[in-house]
């Protein structure tokens, strides 16, 4: 067979492949989170049913709702919050010649590898000295150090990529350089903005360990730490319930995920890739 | 020389505190206190006591820190070369143009973006004994019997390392693919007409140009996976029995049973195995100066 | 709003830069007296220095050693400690690449310098407008950079420059960016548009044509080390050294190596070099002149002729009106047209030196 067959087979397996592995968990979290009873396959008939997500979203007990909002508020600080001080740091890194220009980013670099176990031990006997366990500080300010890394090598890729020469026209033009930051650069690198804007939210929504010892109930407990720890009135994990929470966490992040594809593409690779 | 000190490095230093500051606050400051605190014992109803070393001379005489270590070690090694061998593949796949490429291409953020512990549930629910997805395919096709997937530490073993596979890959999968794209094609017409043949053109051509982006995703990777925590936790909890307890995951038992100086000992050890890593990583693999 | 323009003057200019290999003296006691409203052209192929001397007085580097007035205004100082901002030093500049602000319309980069100074909107709106009309640039107000094309930027930019009315205008080879026939229209619409508003300007290229046709005065820069400052007639005829001579001028200067047989000089200034200007060679048939050559190539530009010549391995270019295409010729000059320069490669004054010299191969 000539190398050409050989390669269409090849793509057609292997997109195949590449389909069902990545599309059946997810095809079967909601399978089972429309399912009436999650013995279908041990004897039971399959019955469609919407009474878990009913459940989810009524329940007080259950608290997806509080968990929901309790991300949302931890992701949208955050965000926000970083990407402001990561272009400060950027600004400066890429544009004046200083001491700490080559040190600080491979430091912030080499944050990105550490254990969260051997930070959070003592953030939570800090935290809880402090009294702010189970508050949004407690989150927060940690996620701020946790995604910098992130944000910082998004913005440098691109700041780098901007000519200093515009810089140099706006001073003598009068601008002070946080004026250049907000009114020149940040406007160019608004798809690094917005592509660090996403992944920040998403990593916040995604972080489990410092939520899980940081907070203690469901007034600042994340979806992450909810979704740990979903049990049922007596004990037993209700699956379909638990799935149809999944669910219904996980399709607005897919949504905005595809919405967004491109610019989080981008700086998913420009991250690493320079990195 | 003496005015280089002026208005604009002070600038800079204003412009960089604030990230430093957090990040030397939240990051630096609780690593270097959990260093600290490892030299102390910690426990309920006794006063905290500096005892130096005891605590990491105690941790070598514990079979479950070594059993920990290994089933980490092992874990790492198993899920990041079948992310990578998977990874690339599928990297090779999506270069090529087909009908469809655009969306797989996209279906590949989905495991990414779906938090690590609801993946977890996913594929706990797919592993149970009763109602799972995969037991019922087994008996289904008649391959096997029911497997105890979650209760066995083999099958446990290799059922973290597909769950972990299955959200890994694709990210491996994409950063990969940006390193191929970066490839020029004329290399490979010139390859072709040279007569190489396709496995010849992926191990002297591919590979080799690859290597910049395989070293810096197989660094990140490897540490990933060495501080895994979020997967174990909640798909095994470090069971059955422990046996898949990695060290972060023992660290935080430690932690959770009150035991706060061991606790921080492990999660010291943690840190200095998944640092020393990288840094053994570089200097073998010579990253180039950023 | 006219200012009264301004003199700039840079005494003991001195550049080091700390390199990972080492110090590098970038500029060596540069000494510049730029009177008001003068165009004043800093000239010097890469690399010698020119652009950092430029954003030295534009306050966007800092000087190793030295001092800038802006007329009685110290501006940088580095015995008293003194550095202005640029924006403290009103200046304005033109960028080679132009540096429009690419996210905004061709008025707000011109109104951003006046935003800056806090002027109101309806001032800083005339103030643009005329200026812009001035550059015939009033119909583009609304575009973006990228719609416009090169030679509408480099208008943009200078509308940019001038809308503040600074004291000192200063322009980084401006015109390099746009191909041959507009570089040429613009030469001209820029002279005569800074001699109107009368602002002090300066200007670096390394384009000696460039230079030649708009300085009033050029000062001409050699790996940091300034080599002459004159009038365009000045360096063309009386070059101070072997570089401004070949550099000024085009063809370039034909020189050759001579030893003084007769002289009343001290015997170690024996050895000099002469210098001659294509123009400035007249052919004539074999024998009938200074030395004897064979013709390599010939050139025709439209009415002239350039005639690549060769003598004892030495080339020599010479440019005239005829050329009969002969192979054989003999070249000649007069003596007030030759410049001799000694080993070093500095000027000898003809008067010094006797009729006597012979061409040495």
């Amino acid at each position: 067979m000539s190398e050409r067959r050989i390669k269409s087979i090849f793509i057609a397996t292997g997109s195949i492949f590449l389909f069902l592995f990545i599309i059946t968990p997810i095809f079967w979290m909601i399978v089972i989170s429309f399912s009436k009873d999650i013995t279908f396959l041990t004897g039971g008939v399959y019955q469609f049913s919407l009474s878990n997500y009913i459940t989810i979203i009524t329940s007080k007990s259950l608290h997806m709702i509080d968990y929901l909002k309790n991300s949302l508020v931890v992701a949208s600080i955050t965000s926000p919050i970083v990407l402001i001080i990561s272009s400060f740091s950027a600004y400066a890194i890429t544009r004046i010649n200083f001491a700490g220009r080559r040190i600080i980013p491979l430091l912030v670099l080499s944050i990105s590898i550490f254990p969260q176990i051997s930070i959070v031990g003592y953030l939570y006997r800090w935290m809880g000295n402090l009294g702010w366990i189970n508050s949004y500080v407690a989150l927060v300010l940690p996620y701020l150090a946790w995604t910098s890394p992130l944000a910082l090598w998004i913005l440098l890729s691109y700041f780098s990529q901007i000519p200093k020469e515009l810089d140099s026209a706006a001073l003598i033009d009068g601008a002070k350089r946080p004026k250049i930051l907000f009114r020149i650069i940040l406007p160019l690198a608004s798809p690094a903005v917005l592509s660090g804007l996403l992944l920040v939210f998403i990593a916040c929504f995604n972080e489990f360990l410092f939520a899980l010892m940081l907070t203690s109930d469901y007034g600042a407990q994340t979806v992450s730490v909810g979704i740990s720890l979903f049990q049922g009135l007596h004990g037993e994990i209700p699956w379909g319930e638990l799935m149809a929470a999944s669910f219904f966490v996980t399709f607005p992040l897919i949504l905005l995920t595809f919405l967004f594809q491109k610019f989080i593409i981008e700086g998913l690779t420009t991250g690493a890739i320079k990195g | 020389m003496k005015i280089k000190c002026h208005r604009r490095t002070i600038i800079a230093y204003i412009f960089v505190s604030p990230l430093v500051l957090i990040i030397f606050l939240f990051i630096l400051v609780p690593i270097l206190g959990t260093c600290i605190n490892s030299f102390f014992q910690d426990i309920p109803y006794l006063p905290k006591k500096f005892v130096g070393m005891r605590n990491y001379l105690i941790l070598i005489k514990n079979p479950d820190f070594w059993d920990a270590l290994k089933f980490t070690i092992f874990f790492t090694l198993a899920s990041v070369s079948l992310e990578t061998i998977l990874g690339i593949s599928f990297a090779l796949l999506l270069k090529e143009r087909f009908p469809g490429r655009g969306i797989l291409r996209t279906m590949l953020l989905i495991p990414w973006a779906i938090p690590t512990v609801i993946s977890a549930r996913i594929w706990q629910i797919i592993y149970n004994y009763n109602y799972g997805l995969l037991n019922y395919i087994l008996q289904y096709l008649k391959i096997s019997d029911k497997i105890n997937w979650l209760g066995t530490p083999q099958s446990a073993f290799w059922a973290l390392v597909l769950a972990d596979v299955w959200k890994t890959t694709p990210f491996m999968a994409l950063i990969l693919l940006t390193g191929l794209q970066a490839i020029p094609e004329d290399i490979y017409k010139q390859a072709k007409v040279d007569g190489a043949r396709f496995i010849k053109r992926f191990f002297f051509i591919t590979l080799p140009l690859l290597r910049p982006a395989l070293i810096v995703a197989l660094i990140f990777r490897t540490a990933d996976s060495l501080r895994i925590f979020d997967l174990v936790y909640v798909l095994t909890g470090g069971g059955p029995a422990g046996a898949t307890r990695t060290i972060s995951v023992l660290g935080f038992q430690y932690y959770t049973s009150a035991d706060f100086g061991m606790g921080a000992t492990v999660s010291f050890i943690t840190f200095l195995i998944v640092f020393g890593f990288s840094l053994l990583y570089i200097k073998l693999w010579g990253v180039r100066k950023l | 709003m006219k200012k009264t323009a301004c003199s700039v003057w840079v005494r003991e200019i001195k550049k080091i830069f700390s390199t990972s290999k080492g110090k590098i003296l970038v500029l060596d006691n540069i000494n510049l007296e730029i009177k008001s409203g003068e165009l004043f052209i800093i000239l010097g192929p890469s690399g010698c220095g020119k652009t950092t001397l430029l954003n030295i007085i534009a306050g966007l580097e800092e000087p190793t050693e030295g001092e800038i007035f802006f007329g009685d205004k110290v501006v940088f100082s580095s015995q008293k400690h003194i550095f202005l901002e640029p924006f403290e030093r009103d200046v304005a500049m033109v960028f080679q690449s132009y540096a429009l602000y690419p996210h905004m319309t061709v008025y707000q980069n011109m109104a951003f310098p006046l935003k800056n100074l806090k002027f109101k909107r309806e001032e800083i709106k005339k103030q643009v407008i005329k200026i812009a009309q001035m550059l015939r640039i009033e119909t583009l107000l609304e575009r973006k950079p990228t719609e416009l094309s090169g030679g509408q930027k480099q208008r943009v930019a200078i509308g940019r420059a001038l809308v503040r009315t600074p004291k000192v205008l200063l322009m980084d080879e401006p015109l390099s960016n746009l191909d041959a026939q507009l570089r040429a229209e613009m030469r001209v619409e820029l002279k005569l548009l800074i001699k109107d508003l009368g602002i002090t300007t300066i200007y670096v290229t390394h384009d000696q044509i460039e230079a030649m046709t708009l300085g009033d005065r050029i000062a001409i820069l050699k790996e940091g080390v300034l080599q002459q400052i004159g009038d365009p007639n000045e360096l063309f005829y009386h070059p101070k050294n072997i570089f401004v001579a070949g550099f000024i001028g085009t063809p370039s200067m034909n020189f050759l190596s001579a030893e003084i047989i007769r002289d009343k000089l001290p015997i170690k200034n024996r050895d000099i070099t002469i210098g001659i200007r294509p123009q400035d060679i007249e052919i004539r048939p074999p024998n009938k002149g200074i030395i004897n050559v064979s013709v390599q190539l010939v050139e025709k530009t439209g009415d002239k002729y350039i005639v690549y010549v060769d003598y004892k391995k030495q080339k020599i270019v010479i440019e005239t009106s005829n050329f009969s295409g002969e192979r054989e010729i003999s070249l000649f000059w007069p003596k007030e047209k030759t410049h001799f320069f000694n080993k070093k490669g500095e000027r000898i004054e003809s008067a010094k030196i006797n009729s006597f010299h012979q061409i040495r191969d």
